[in-house]
């Protein structure tokens, strides 16, 4: 049964208003192909569900104490009153979890059927009187394109706006079975060289181009905004983001390209996980500069000026 | 009291800029010099009012009420100080030059003078030793025995006395903060379209014609009417006033444009308010007098508001303009000229709390658009114009609301949220949605209905309809808790007092069913001693108080004859969106949706252990308190959470309507004042994880930092909350914090309004914006409790600000500033 079908999802979050038209729901799916290493939502990169230990949530071991108790496979320790994750003896048990007192010990990672998701969602149907809707963003929500194909339906057939946010690294039949359902698709295009891709990413953009051009192709009514995180040191020169821009060129149909400026807000959940993070010391990005290159890149494409929208 | 918290933080940045004179103020230059003067100004108290008052009292002694009062009235009319400032275009003033404030001794003089010896220790406002004196030997005297308070105190059962005052007479015992006789009556507006339509002759002259229908032998009657024919005189005597001084300074005056603008001021007062106004200046003219005249007689609570500006003003306001008599900036200069009369007048009240609202925070509340009484949208060309004047000019001087319903078009709500975006708190915004249909159950024709008046900060009027509202209180939710937990036990400021037994013992109460039995019982002591203080306030300001000028004004007195103090039968409506406010609903709700999941159903402790806890300030029992800070929250659309806040509201609704008043039974709202703030200073820890002496929830609002699932959900949870079973309970009064990068640019434009729509189809009563700043973001990271709520938003990324590094943190605050336009 369709309704059966469950997704795994990291976090819903309410009131977004920069992952499309309009104010929407987000829902974020858990699991991702790519290891880009700047990513900011490092919990939706594996597909299992993690535990988490936010450090400055805990209100210490000396006045609480309960997670060490209650854990029966010594995957717990104590240093310096706060508590340390042994992952090698974890079993996922979720005791720890069930037990702490301020969830500074919490799970990445939530089974919802549709329904549960539906019913999360859809009672703010007020908001998207003006144009808001509902985005599936993640990790790589094409990973569950059979849950999220379903949910987006279900959206569909009471008219609400629905969007999606891939890497596009997945098979043109999932993309296919997911873009039908979708009145705008966020589509990262990292960089162009393969190269550099596979190093930063950890695959090839080999199928990420051709499924961009496939869909471009074969779903003219579905906006294609192409999205590229700008990333200090590693794609951040004119002539990077100029030679994305001539590619997309080739492209039938493109609604918009945007640059998104590099934001190191992920680090404290790399940290949470335990988890290295790679671009340590990497300030933000103003995003004056890259606005002008955006700007300057839409007048090649041929797309109308933007109003500063005011992303950070 | 420190400022007022329906308006708080007030004061943006961009206004203390203003206050301080740096940067840009006005795009005009006349009322930027009124600045140069104004802001270093410490408010004088002019005794004049006080003085002549008290006068003509002293000699009225055989009189009805409402003639000692119009008598009183003209008194000072005739003889208070006439004064021009320099370069104003509307004139006229309750007490001198400058920032002023006025006294009102028949309320409260015997405790007059320890409240001012009191200014004089501190400096929110100035009186000189001579002044004092004066008041001291001519004013006071005459009110021991006589004051309004003394009455009212006089009549109050012991027991409820007890509950309200504890020992003294003069504090609040932190249960019922009781407002009475710090003004006459409720909040209310001026009817100035009346004054600026027909003039006061016009009016006058149907008094005179009403007086000489009125059977001889009905003195009652009478009086009415000749008190009514004596404030005309005294209104138009003290115009005429004005207008012999304008003259004899037009003279003199050197400065030919100055000369010209005295003679056009004198014009003005030799017409209006005697007349009907013949253009925009003459109206906004004869809108000041009659201000003035209401702040003169009796003090209203947030101080009389404008009413409807944008609809009365707006007949001269278009025929200028059409005809080119005035241009927009001309009718932004006037309208300035009075928001500086209006910021000029500060409310003196004596309280118990350092005496004073320190803020001074004042509501003349100016309401925009909205439908007229046939049911169209009402917005015009005015009602733009005066978003302009707050946008180019944000003075916190008027209060300033938008009535919004499903009607208001894109072009209004564009320019409300270009303003929400200032940051500047202004406009408030009701909703006409749920204030129709509410003004209808209350028994209003729905043509009188489309016509209210916001007042102050989130009550309505209309106008001829509405008669006396005694002033109300300010019920402690929380504290009835703690009764029903704790055998009837209350502590206040470290102290218990047993006030009631509940029927369940504490180490009986075995379900949440039980609990809330024993809430119900202690809720209903507080209502019944709510029902007899006002019934005592009813009666004893109907006996003290008496206003010619406001009754003839409202059709409903003039219809019977009779003052707006006294009951009125069958005319008029005596209850309004509520004289009694609940304090710290969602204190309350989170509370008792915490103790419901985690004693009763998860049985993660006990009540006992909750009690524990609580007594010790959570000193030591850290536990407890995250996993009540972690329970399902009012607020967030969570259907657990408010499902008990609905049960809750309608308990509230329930008890209140057992009882009733000589003027009928009486409605409630949640509009907190800064009571929140003061009771909650004095309560020690609730069990929603609130630590003793932090600040109760504020209007509807769940506690700060709880809703953490954006303000759409908070939203939701306010229309699921309403119980909708009783017609008692209506005005919320809710402030959304606003992250600047959701409104950014025109997209954030579009999106908040939206929200407003969706606000606005849920048929919730007011809402008001407060944009987030980098001086919030830097308390959040010093208080994360209080801040867990706030998101931060970049496209694709998720994440609390309060769960960032500190460094992380920064870099988002020194990104925050300049996010908004």
């Amino acid at each position: 049964m369709l309704k059966e079908i469950t997704g795994r999802i990291f976090n819903i979050q309410k009131y977004s208003v920069h992952d499309g038209p309009g104010i929407r729901d987000v829902v974020f799916m858990k699991g991702c192909p790519l290891k880009c290493i700047w990513c900011s939502n490092p919990e939706s990169q594996s597909s299992d569900l993690q535990i988490a230990y936010n450090i400055t949530k805990c209100i210490g071991v000396n006045s609480c104490g309960h997670c060490i108790k209650a854990c029966t496979f010594h995957a717990l320790s104590v240093s310096e009153d706060k508590i340390v994750l042994d992952r090698r003896n974890c079993v996922n048990c979720n005791k720890c979890v069930d037990i702490c007192c301020s969830k500074a010990l919490h799970i990445f990672g939530k089974d919802m059927t549709i329904d549960e998701v539906f019913q999360k969602t859809q009672n703010q149907a007020g908001a998207w009187r003006s144009n808001g809707g509902i985005t599936v963003s993640g990790g790589e929500p094409l990973l569950q394109a059979d849950f999220v194909a379903a949910l987006l339906k279900e959206y569909r057939n009471i008219g609400v706006h629905t969007a999606i946010e891939t890497t596009g690294f997945v098979h043109w039949e999932k993309l296919k079975q997911v873009a039908q359902w979708c009145n705008l698709i966020h589509f990262d295009v990292k960089m162009l060289d393969a190269q550099k891709h596979r190093k930063y990413t950890g695959v090839d953009n080999i199928i990420i181009l051709e499924n961009l051009k496939k869909l471009s192709a074969g779903f003219p009514n579905v906006n294609i905004i192409v999205r590229t995180p700008v990333i200090p040191d590693i794609n951040d020169q004119e002539c990077d983001i100029t030679e994305i821009a001539e590619y997309l060129k080739t492209l039938p149909n493109l609604y918009d390209y945007e640059l998104l400026p590099y934001h190191g807000y992920g680090r404290s959940k790399y940290e949470q996980l335990e988890m290295a993070y790679e671009l340590k010391g990497v300030a933000s990005l103003e995003k004056s500069s890259i606005y002008d290159l955006n700007q300057c890149v839409r007048e090649m494409l041929d797309l109308p000026r933007k109003t500063y929208a005011g992303h950070l | 009291m420190e400022e007022l918290s329906c308006c708080k933080e007030i004061l943006t940045e961009h206004e203390k800029r203003v206050e301080k004179g740096i940067g840009q103020l006005s795009p005009r230059p006349r009322i930027n010099g009124f600045l140069t003067n104004f802001r270093d100004q410490v408010p004088r108290i002019d005794i004049q009012r006080a003085v002549l008052f008290t006068e003509s009292m002293k000699q009225t002694e055989a009189y009805p009420m409402n003639i000692r009062k119009a008598k009183a009235l003209q008194h000072i009319f005739n003889n208070i100080d006439i004064i021009i400032q320099d370069n104003e275009l509307i004139v006229g003033t309750c007490g001198g030059a400058g920032r002023h404030a006025i006294l009102f001794p028949e309320l409260r003089g015997p405790w007059l003078e320890k409240a001012l010896r009191g200014v004089q220790k501190g400096n929110a406002f100035r009186i000189s030793d001579e002044d004092l004196q004066t008041v001291v030997e001519k004013v006071i005297p005459y009110w021991k025995g006589n004051s309004a308070h003394e009455r009212y105190l006089a009549m109050l059962p012991s027991e409820t006395k007890e509950f309200i005052y504890g020992d003294g007479d003069w504090g609040s015992a932190g249960l019922l903060q009781d407002n009475a006789n710090i003004n006459a009556t409720l909040n209310w507006a001026g009817n100035y379209k009346k004054v600026i339509n027909r003039g006061l002759l016009d009016i006058k002259r149907e008094m005179e014609e009403r007086l000489s229908q009125v059977p001889n032998n009905d003195y009652t009657k009478m009086a009415f009417l000749q008190a009514a024919i004596m404030v005309c005189d005294g209104l138009m005597d003290y115009a005429k006033r004005y207008a012999t001084k304008a003259r004899e300074m037009a003279s003199i005056e050197t400065d030919p444009k100055r000369k010209a603008e005295l003679e056009v001021i004198a014009q003005n007062c030799e017409w209006v308010p005697a007349h009907p106004a013949r253009n925009f200046w003459e109206a906004m003219q004869c809108q000041w007098f009659v201000q003035t005249a209401y702040k003169l007689e009796q003090p209203t609570v947030g101080v009389i508001s404008l009413g409807r500006f944008d609809q009365y003003m707006y007949p001269t306001f278009i025929k200028d303009l059409k005809a080119g008599v005035i241009d927009e900036e001309r009718a932004l200069e006037l309208m300035e000229c009075m928001w500086f009369k209006i910021a000029s007048y500060v409310p003196f009240n004596v309280t118990a709390t350092n005496n004073y609202f320190e803020g001074y925070c004042h509501f003349e509340q100016t309401v925009l658009g909205g439908q007229t009484r046939e049911g169209k949208d009402a917005t015009n060309e005015l009602t733009y114009l005066v978003l302009r004047s707050k946008k180019e000019f944000p003075l916190h001087y008027p209060d300033l609301s938008v009535r919004l319903h499903s009607g208001t078009p894109n072009s209004l709500l564009h320019a409300v949220v270009d303003l929400i975006k200032q940051g500047t708190g202004f406009p408030k915004l009701l909703n006409d949605e749920e204030i129709i249909p509410q003004a209808i159950f209350n028994g209003a024709s729905i043509q009188d209905a489309r016509d209210y008046s916001p007042c102050a900060c989130t009550e309505v009027r209309m106008l001829d309809l509405d008669t006396y509202m005694a002033v109300g209180g300010n019920l402690n939710l929380p504290a009835a808790l703690e009764m029903a937990l704790n055998e009837g036990v209350v502590t206040i400021d470290g102290q218990k007092k047993k006030l009631m037994t509940p029927s369940i013992k504490s180490a009986d109460i075995k379900t949440f069913d039980d609990l809330l039995k024993n809430f119900t019982e202690a809720w209903d002591l507080f209502i019944q001693h709510f029902y007899k203080r006002q019934a005592a306030l009813e009666i004893s300001n109907a006996a003290c108080l008496a206003a010619p000028f406001m009754s003839m004004l409202n059709d409903a007195c003039v219809e019977a004859l009779t003052d707006i103090h006294q009951p009125i039968n069958n005319h008029g409506i005596s209850k309004d969106s509520g004289a009694l406010s609940v304090i710290g609903f969602g204190t309350l709700v989170e509370s008792l949706a915490a103790i419901k999941k985690l004693v009763f159903e998860d049985k993660r402790f006990t009540l006992d252990e909750l009690k524990d806890a609580l007594k010790a300030n959570f000193e030591g029992y850290e536990p407890i308190r995250q996993m009540l800070l972690n329970a399902p929250q009012y607020g967030n659309n969570d259907d657990y959470a408010d499902e008990v806040a609905r049960q809750t509201d309608e308990i509230i609704c329930e008890v209140m309507q057992r009882y009733r008043t000589p003027n009928g039974p009486q409605n409630f709202k949640h509009v907190p004042v800064t009571t929140h703030i003061a009771m909650g200073r004095r309560m020690g820890a609730t069990p929603n994880g609130r630590k003793a002496g932090e600040s109760l929830s504020e209007g509807i609002s769940p506690s700060q930092g709880r809703d953490s699932e954006g303000p759409l959900a908070t939203l939701l949870s306010i229309d699921k909350v309403k119980s909708r079973v009783y017609n008692n309970n209506f005005s919320r009064l809710l402030n959304i914090k606003l992250n600047p990068q959701v409104v950014a640019g025109e997209k954030g434009t579009h999106d908040l309004m939206a929200f407003i729509r969706s606000f606005v189809d849920l048929k919730l009563w007011h809402l008001q914006f407060n944009i987030i700043n980098k001086e919030t973001l830097i308390k959040a990271q010093k208080n994360p409790d209080k801040y867990r709520n706030l998101i931060v938003r970049v496209a694709g990324y998720s994440a609390y600000f309060t769960d960032l590094s500190p460094d992380l943190q920064n870099e988002i605050i020194s990104r925050t500033e300049h996010q908004v336009v």
